[in-house]
């Protein structure tokens, strides 16, 4: 659905069903340069299970109009905006990647808002090298190889997976190639100057889930890990033989990780 | 590992986990119909798209699966759908986007098949097409209407072995936003991947090279993913609520994969054109060796090129890598590596020269095939393309006198030592 943020138009895939604010909401963010088909082998189940689902491009990404964001803490604010437009409720935060830093701040910030949040793939913060910023602003082509490169482990490299048919190497190619340009550039920038995830890790007192895999080569455990310690009582779940993109290399894992811990800590009648 | 496997390694690797009970090294052959479901909530978040996985072997089977994405590997499609032949995968894909109404925009240049079903078929159903010279660029352009829905053509056109100017027509394409389909079959991804030039759409008949033992027929759809579907109003197929699965917009849901998505929702369901899992087992097994076949092929190839130039009983010789052919340039834009095994040749006395040529060639068998292990030969114009009229036969290139042959990966000398079998007995009807 497209719904309007700040006079932006914006989009989010609401998992096949109709946006209804009377449910909880799960909503879902995505990574840097990805949209909300990174999600959609999540998205859909929790949609017939009675909730809502929310999984907005950010702007600049896919089908929202730009210009993109350009700090961790400006995303807050614009998903806090986007939720107060849709006036969900009782929402569980569901964040890959990028998504984390922003799912940190927003559950920080705007705790009444939360009921619980999913970090899958993620630390405190997440240092870009300057090779990959710099190709992010000067050869996109480049930069989406090094994201696609170093972000899927060797199942996705080899093009295995359980979606029939499907590359998700290839479509991360393409659903990086959709968004505006300096999409990218603006997201790893905002990744490389977000410092405050100690402080907003220790604010946050819903219940968490923390997601890792075992073969990630952008947050690698150790970074993990740090997370781990810094937040109340996490569930942590490590997903060995899964590279970064998570959701995409280990979907039926980590949607049985997803599906028990909300259906724990947020129930919908 | 290297950020990215080549094409060897995903042409050996690419789509198989190994088998964790047995550990198989070759992909297994699912031979079954269906499924055990673990629970009800596994079930019904199958068949709603919720998540992936097998439910009917009809709309998808694990080892079927396995070519699927190796394919997609091969090509750089995002998603791709295999099956029971070429044709049916042409007529799925159109499908997908096209209804009652709608129009084709395609080159002239094409496997008898896919003119017959442009041509004859497909109008039946309210769709027709417009049939475009592939060297005229500018033909493509002039012949789309308003209700075009699709470009189609052949990278290399059979038999006429015309390369398409792939930039030049996905440039149209996108300025009309029109998808630019490819029947890449003759090419294959080792020597061209068309969604490199800006094709959206590849489909392959891979009973031939991609197989390469002329042992199963099968074809592939495969999603370049670069299109964008949602755009205009003109693919509501894609773009608006479908309504068998609960009014999924696959395009919002899919995104890249959409189209891919929409065949095997829909066509693979409600056509029911599925490959047998022990076809995509011996389909896989050529494609393991697709790189060096293609690289005999092309070897051999160049050889019967100067063997046949070079034969006095030869009236003519075709074939993009000759610099005399209309499509050189383009040949070595787009297939640098080689032009592919097909090659066109006049035998001197005409038809009944050729008729008795065909008979007598020993080696090279007479069959209605191309992209087998073994050299094949045939005449179009009786026989592959003998369905279509005599100016449809004209507007393909085929000529009355045409003898296609496939190169095969068999030790040179015997081959052509086997065409002066040929050659022999046609010498009677050159006047010598």
């Amino acid at each position: 659905m497209y719904f309007d943020v700040n006079g932006k138009r914006i989009f989010a895939t609401t998992g096949g069903k109709k946006f209804d604010n009377s449910l909880p909401t799960v909503i879902f963010l995505h990574g840097s340069g990805l949209d909300h088909t990174f999600w959609g082998l999540h998205s859909r189940f929790f949609a017939f299970r009675k909730y809502s689902v929310l999984v907005p491009d950010f702007p600049g990404h896919t089908h929202s109009e730009g210009p993109p964001l350009t700090s961790i803490e400006s995303m807050a604010d614009w998903l806090n905006d986007a939720v107060e437009s849709l006036c969900a409720r009782d929402i569980s935060i569901v964040a890959h990647s990028q998504g984390c830093l922003v799912a940190l701040e927003f559950a920080s910030r705007f705790k009444d808002r939360v009921k619980s949040v999913s970090f899958v793939a993620s630390g405190l913060a997440t240092p870009v090298n300057s090779a990959l910023i710099d190709a992010a602003e000067n050869n996109p082509e480049a930069a989406i190889a090094m994201m696609v490169g170093w972000g899927f482990g060797s199942a996705g490299h080899l093009h295995q997976g359980p979606v029939p048919g499907n590359s998700m190497v290839a479509a991360g190619r393409k659903i990086m190639r959709s968004n505006v340009p300096g999409a990218l550039a603006a997201d790893l920038k905002a990744c490389n100057a977000y410092s405050n995830g100690k402080t907003a890790a220790a604010a946050i007192d819903c219940p968490v889930q923390v997601i890792l895999a075992g073969k990630d080569r952008m947050a690698p455990r150790k970074a993990g890990m740090e997370l781990v310690e810094h937040l109340h009582n996490p569930e942590l779940h490590i997903i060995q033989e899964s590279g970064h993109m998570i959701p995409q290399e280990a979907p039926d894992e980590s949607r049985l990780l997803l599906r028990n811990f909300i259906f724990s800590n947020n129930p919908s009648g | 590992m290297s950020d990215f496997y080549e094409f060897d390694t995903l042409s050996l690797h690419a789509g198989q986990t190994v088998d964790k009970e047995f550990g198989a090294r070759a992909t297994p052959i699912y031979q079954t119909t269906s499924y055990v479901f673990p629970d009800t909530d596994t079930a019904s978040s199958i068949f709603n798209l919720e998540r992936g996985g097998h439910a009917y072997s009809r709309i998808s089977n694990p080892t079927v699966g396995v070519l699927e994405q190796r394919i997609a590997s091969l090509e750089g499609g995002s998603a791709a759908v295999c099956t029971a032949s070429g044709m049916a995968a042409t007529f799925c894909a159109i499908t997908a986007i096209l209804s009652q109404g709608d129009h084709i925009v395609a080159s002239s240049q094409m496997y008898g098949g896919n003119i017959s079903l442009m041509k004859n078929t497909l109008p039946r159903f309210g769709i027709t097409a417009t049939f475009v010279d592939p060297t005229d660029i500018d033909g493509f352009g002039k012949a789309i209407k308003d209700n075009t829905k699709l470009i189609y053509g052949e990278l290399i056109g059979n038999p006429g072995l015309d390369i398409l100017d792939l930039e030049a027509i996905a440039k149209i394409g996108s300025q009309h936003h029109i998808p630019f389909m490819v029947d890449a079959t003759f090419n294959t991804p080792y020597l061209c991947r068309p969604f490199d030039f800006g094709a959206n759409i590849t489909m392959h008949s891979v009973t031939k090279w991609m197989g390469g033992h002329g042992a199963a027929i099968g074809g592939v759809v495969v999603d370049g993913g670069n299109f964008d579907w949602g755009a205009t109003d003109k693919y509501p197929t894609i773009s608006e609520p479908y309504a068998p699965f609960q009014g999924i917009n696959l395009w919002e849901e899919f995104g890249p994969a959409a189209f891919a998505t929409r065949i095997r929702a829909e066509a693979m369901r409600d056509f029911g054109p599925s490959m047998s899992p022990m076809n995509a087992f011996l389909l896989l097994q050529g494609i393991e060796t697709l790189s060096l076949r293609m690289d005999k092929h092309l070897s051999n190839t160049m050889k019967m090129l100067d063997f046949l130039q070079n034969h006095k009983q030869v009236s003519w010789v075709s074939h993009p890598s000759l610099p005399s052919h209309s499509s050189h340039a383009l040949a070595k834009k787009y297939l640098p590596k080689g032009a592919g095994s097909i090659v066109s040749f006049g035998v001197k006395g005409g038809r009944d020269a050729g008729k008795a040529f065909i008979e007598n060639v020993e080696l090279a068998s007479h069959l209605a095939n191309v992209g087998d292990a073994k050299t094949l030969i045939i005449h179009p114009a009786t026989t592959t393309h003998s369905r279509i009229d005599a100016q449809a036969l004209v507007a393909a290139g085929i000529t009355e006198d045409m003898i296609r042959l496939s190169v095969g990966l068999e030790d040179i000398k015997d081959l052509q030592s086997g065409f002066e079998a040929g050659f022999r007995a046609a010498r009677k009807f050159a006047g010598e």
